[in-house]
């Protein structure tokens, strides 16, 4: 430290003796970082580090580097979802102080509708709880059922929704049409056909139809329609390709 | 050196206090949540269920398990009423159990009991109380079913059943399968002066098939009168209130002259009594 100075003592607000340029002794940031001991000196080499890595990765990679990759989540994204959360509460309450009260009369037990029914989409369900004919009777039973009519429909709901779950699953295709894959989209067809019948059956005693003969269309409707729509789609491939095949030659066409 | 010195974070008084606290309070989360489940998995909800057997009619089609249970009958004054069966107390085990059954009901060998009725919700209706205050005569309901025209014409709900009013069961019908198989009432038992949650919902059927069959079989000898027949009308499947003679779907099913529940289309036979097993569900306890 220079000491030509009368005033040997060092300011706090900076002037005085003791303040020197930076020169090549003075240590820089990292240098003091790289100093320091304990916690701190831990929580720098961490930082450090990952920073290096960071930066390696971005440099071994092809990814071009842009300025802007994504917006903030704040304020831009929070802003965004604050508003849209605001206007559906807003429209909730509106709704809920203009409309008046849907005040049904209580559920009487002791007498049942004529027509009782669940809403509409839930006439699926509510088919399936009519499945007691294919309930099976085993003989190893001597004629009696493995399981009462009711947990049958019960059960079978879980069978219809386990499938729904496991077909993402068996199919992992990258197909966007159902020409590029006729097997599955005539699964497709045929679970929405099965969708439909189901829901008939469920309101059986209301169709003008015989029971028995609505019961074999509910099964056999969705399986026809499966086939067909299988038919179809193989056959649609064929002229599908060739027009995705003639659009590429025309974009390139062959040497 | 120390061997773990290279640990993060060092092991410290601090650290271990800390340790201490949150491992004491996971475990007595553990215990408490243990107890609570083995508490409610074991605590008594109720008394008095168990494998029953009981006098029903026939489930004939449809997805419900078995049959409606029958109400026996007595005729006293002209008025009918359905019986309860007879209130004993018991010492079991160190504990008063009520029990309501009647063994060898009128000599016909069939334990009569009110577990008869106890599914679907009805066991914890309060008519369905041994102690409840309520008599046994049927009364029309306040609500029949639009088919069941002569009941609002003739007679009001409320009043209790006379056998007067049924003079004409023999050729009475209605615009639902066949005439002259008999004359039905949706009637109450045990339920005057409470809500409709806890009305239990009968029907009662005057036939001639009745009488005719009481002369062969004992039960319906001791558990009919004059042809009167009684069931708890409430449907095992999934407790809807079907109805004789009450539904146009009916036809559809092949069951106009049957009881006909319109959820599910179940079937009964009014005219077929069988003996039916199931498990009664316990009458939950008084809080």
């Amino acid at each position: 430290m220079a000491d030509d100075n009368e005033n040997t003592e060092t300011r706090t607000d900076g002037s005085g003796p003791g303040i020197v340029a930076p020169d090549d002794e003075v240590p820089t940031w990292r240098e003091r970082k790289e100093r320091t001991q304990g916690l701190s000196r831990l929580t720098y080499e961490y930082f450090e580090r990952s920073r290096r890595e960071d930066q390696d990765l971005r440099q071994e990679s092809s990814y071009v580097e842009r300025d802007v990759l994504g917006f903030p989540t704040w304020p831009h994204e929070l802003i965004r979802n604050l508003s849209l959360t605001s206007f559906f509460v807003g429209m909730i309450l509106f709704l809920s102080a203009t409309l008046p009260p849907e005040m049904m009369a209580v559920a009487d037990p002791s007498t049942t509708p004529e027509i009782i029914l669940p809403d509409w989409y839930l006439y699926w369900s509510f088919g399936l709880l009519k499945l007691g004919p294919l309930n099976p009777e085993l003989s190893i039973l001597g004629g009696e059922k493995l399981m009462a009519d009711r947990t049958y429909g019960v059960v079978a709901n879980i069978v219809v929704v386990g499938f729904i779950a496991i077909v993402p699953f068996l199919n992992k295709g990258s197909a966007r049409r159902p020409v590029e894959q006729p097997f599955w989209g005539a699964v497709g067809v045929g679970g929405v056909v099965f969708a439909i019948t189901i829901s008939a059956l469920a309101i059986k005693n209301l169709l003008p139809l015989d029971t028995h003969l609505l019961f074999d269309i509910t099964f056999l409707a969705p399986i026809v329609a499966t086939l067909i729509s299988y038919a179809v789609l193989k056959s649609m491939r064929e002229g599908y390709m060739f027009d995705l095949n003639r659009r590429y030659y025309r974009l390139r066409p062959p040497k | 050196m120390p061997e773990d010195e290279d640990k993060y974070p060092v092991e410290s008084d601090r650290r271990r206090f800390v340790k201490g606290v949150v491992g004491s309070a996971a475990l007595a989360g553990v215990g408490t949540t243990g107890a609570a489940a083995v508490n409610s998995a074991t605590e008594q909800s109720g008394a008095g269920g168990g494998a029953t057997t009981a006098m029903a009619i026939e489930n004939t089609d449809g997805p419900a398990p078995r049959g409606m249970p029958q109400i026996p009958i007595e005729i006293e004054d002209g008025e009918i009423k359905g019986v309860w069966p007879e209130v004993t107390e018991i010492e079991q085990q160190g504990q008063t159990v009520t029990i309501t059954q009647t063994k060898n009901y009128k000599g016909s060998d069939v334990t009569y009991s009110s577990r008869w009725f106890q599914y679907c919700g009805v066991q914890s209706y309060t008519g369905l109380k041994p102690e409840a205050d309520q008599e046994n005569f049927f009364r029309y309901s306040s609500s029949p079913p639009p088919t069941y025209g002569w009941q609002t014409e003739d007679v009001s709900g409320g009043d209790r059943v006379q056998v007067s009013d049924f003079e004409d069961y023999e050729n009475w019908e209605n615009s639902i399968g066949s005439g002259g198989l008999g004359k039905p009432a949706a009637v109450t038992w045990r339920s005057q002066d409470v809500d409709n949650a806890n009305t239990i919902p009968v029907t009662l059927i005057r036939s001639k098939r009745i009488e005719e069959k009481a002369q062969e079989n004992d039960w319906l000898a001791a558990s009919t009168d004059k042809g009167f027949m009684a069931y708890l009308n409430k449907c095992t499947h999934f407790c809807c209130v079907p109805g004789w003679k009450t539904s146009e779907q009916a036809s559809q099913f092949n069951a106009e002259d049957d009881v006909y529940c319109p959820c599910h289309q179940s079937v009964y036979d009014p005219f077929e009594i069988v003996e039916t097993t199931f498990t009664a569900l316990p009458v939950p306890a008084e809080d």
